[in-house]
């Protein structure tokens, strides 16, 4: 049987040659990869600049040049043709080239914050560089991927680097805890998925979603499974009730880390939940995800309610917006579809990039010139000594709690309206109320900011960083923009 | 005598949910570590156990290659996530002197 095997494999590994050959190298596979392809050789260049004396001066125009070949590379995919690449494992459409966008502005946001805030650490900035990017590679092959093997190939590219990022300041005990939290339950969550993967492999006899016969959708083996790799997304999401991690991981994490994975990692595992539902999850599973969907927000919301410190209080509203957009996830089981679900998840997570990056990104800020951690006392009165940056804070907040005019809001009521139209009126209904209690926590932090002294021994910074100050800019712009004048955004993704 | 699929799969599921169990159970996190590994090599014995049912299944086109190529996959980054695992224990050891996950509780509400 063994010969038999051998036989049969290189026979058909014969006839695949010559055909796979000539699609890898070609420029549809190119320019389909493009990005990946940049970001792998720039983490090649980063390890270069580290190891050749002389070049660790460029590092920084490196991480910056490769992010700048790769947005052009994503800007190409946007308006092309759908290719699929690899045997239909990897596809490039306008979807993944805005994910991918997306993905480079969550690395830049995040590392430029990140500029002068370690310092015993600085020596070996080059490898905080290095992991970020390769996260940043992982992400890209995440959203593109329409395969459990490749999903998982670009997952443990985000997650390791992850792991590592979060106990990057060592001799900090709080940072290596947090490394350590994230390690051990994305390790559980990366087996998990194993497992679920070998059960759908076993029930469908396929990995890849389009070769998936929906015939084989029913059977027990597919159902454990798509329940196992669901699980395992949601942990990486922070879905209740693998939410758990999430409050103390941000909190101890290095800031300029907790703003990359409260963006990026988000950002990517909802690009790949999507298609992952729509390609496994069979129908009756839509109550039961509206249901967690709700529970989600409720936990979030309600303990962000008790927390001072600011980056636990993102944390937990990080949280209700998993809930809010997982609310999406199970709208995508009815009338509107996968395309529409995935529409609405796009614009909400480029809203909530740029609104919690902003967000945490001065938090990171403060925090390094004060040295201390940010809590709603310590940034007491802010407006009365940096105007901008508290209007920034606040107009985050706002963002966050779904004001109109923001980006935040136009998210909110897309995904809302896809519940609607999914015959979920009342857990939307629920949903908008449980989103007006979260109203409560940003506001506190906006009343600290503009209507309350400062506090004796908690001084606020009295200069702002001008790099953190114009991307929080740059930020804020963002955001309203995509609240105001979102037309042009939503029409390309058509 | 041939050992059927399925009984594989069955013997892969227990051993999954023996790591998971040490897992939750388990308060060393080098014993943690190990549950872990059970887990990833429960997941690659279903996967071979798997493609090995869609190999002997009638009708099939060739070997089902998947199944051992995922495990290839499994077995590299089972080995990166130990490294970096054992590196953050050191790095818990030189800050607490215990790899107890009792003790690691700094962070909390």
């Amino acid at each position: 049987m063994i010969a038999a095997m051998i036989q049969a494999s290189t026979t058909t590994a014969d006839i695949m040659k010559a055909g796979l050959m000539e699609e890898i190298f070609s420029e549809r596979t190119l320019q389909a990869t493009g990005p990946f392809m940049a970001l792998s050789f720039g983490i090649l260049l980063l390890v270069l600049a580290e190891i050749v004396p002389g070049l660790q001066l460029l590092r920084k125009l490196i991480f910056i040049a490769t992010l700048g070949v790769a947005g052009w590379c994503a800007w190409k995919t946007i308006g092309a043709p759908e290719a699929w690449v690899f045997e239909d494992t990897y596809v490039a459409n306008s979807t993944t080239g805005w994910w991918t966008m997306l993905f480079l502005a969550a690395t830049f946001i995040a590392w430029l914050f990140g500029q002068r805030y370690y310092k015993a650490e600085s020596a070996l900035e080059g490898e905080h560089d290095l992991l970020m990017m390769s996260a940043c590679a992982g992400m890209v092959l995440m959203a593109g991927s329409r395969d459990l093997l490749v999903f998982f190939v670009g997952l443990e590219l985000l997650s390791v680097p992850l792991y590592t990022l979060s106990a990057f300041q060592r001799s900090r005990r709080e940072s290596v805890e947090a490394g350590l939290k994230y390690f051990v339950l994305g390790a559980f969550a990366a087996a998990t998925y194993l497992f679920g993967s070998a059960l759908v492999y076993a029930g469908t006899g396929t990995l890849t979603f389009k070769a998936i016969n929906p015939a084989d959708l029913g059977g027990p083996l597919v159902i454990a499974g798509a329940a196992l790799i669901a699980a395992s997304l949601f942990f990486k999401v922070s879905v209740f009730p693998f939410h758990m991690w999430v409050p103390d991981v941000y909190q101890g994490a290095p800031a300029p880390v907790t703003t990359f994975m409260a963006t990026g990692t988000k950002a990517a595992a909802f690009a790949f939940l999507v298609p992952a539902a729509a390609a496994l999850l069979p129908y009756e599973s839509k109550h039961l995800a509206a249901v967690i969907a709700l529970v989600t927000m409720a936990v979030g919301n309600f303990g962000a309610l008790v927390q001072t410190d600011l980056k636990r209080l993102l944390a937990y509203s990080g949280v209700a917006h998993a809930g809010t957009l997982l609310l999406a996830i199970a709208a995508l089981q009815g009338e509107p579809g996968p395309d529409a679900a995935m529409r609405a998840v796009l614009f909400y997570m480029a809203a909530y990039v740029f609104t919690a990056g902003g967000a945490f990104g001065l938090v990171t800020m403060l925090e390094s010139q004060t040295g201390r951690a940010v809590t709603i006392d310590s940034i007491k009165g802010l407006a009365a000594k940096r105007p901008g940056i508290a209007a920034a804070l606040a107009l985050f907040m706002l963002s966050l709690g779904g004001i109109p005019a923001t980006g935040g809001f136009l998210g909110k009521y897309l995904v809302f309206s896809l519940a609607v139209r999914s015959d979920l009126l009342v857990v939307a209904l629920i949903g908008i109320v449980l989103s007006v209690v979260a109203l409560a926590y940003y506001l506190r932090v906006i009343v600290a900011l503009y209507m309350q002294p400062e506090m004796d021994g908690k001084p606020v910074p009295t200069q702002a960083r001008a790099l953190s100050g114009l991307v929080a800019f740059a930020c804020a712009v963002m955001v309203l923009a995509l609240g105001l004048v979102p037309a042009w955004f939503l029409d390309s993704l058509r | 005598m041939t050992v059927p699929s399925e009984h594989l799969l069955i013997l892969a599921g227990i051993l999954f949910a023996v790591g998971a169990a040490g897992f939750f159970l388990r308060r060393n996190v080098i014993v943690v570590l190990m549950c872990i590994e059970l887990m990833l090599n429960a997941a690659n014995l279903s996967f071979l156990a798997a493609s090995r049912m869609h190999t002997l299944k009638a009708g099939a086109l060739g070997p089902a290659l998947e199944g051992p190529i995922f495990a290839i996959f499994v077995i590299v980054i089972a080995a990166v996530e130990a490294a970096v695992g054992l590196a953050l224990v050191i790095a818990l050891y030189r800050n607490r002197q215990s790899v107890n996950l009792e003790d690691v509780s700094d962070l909390k509400d």
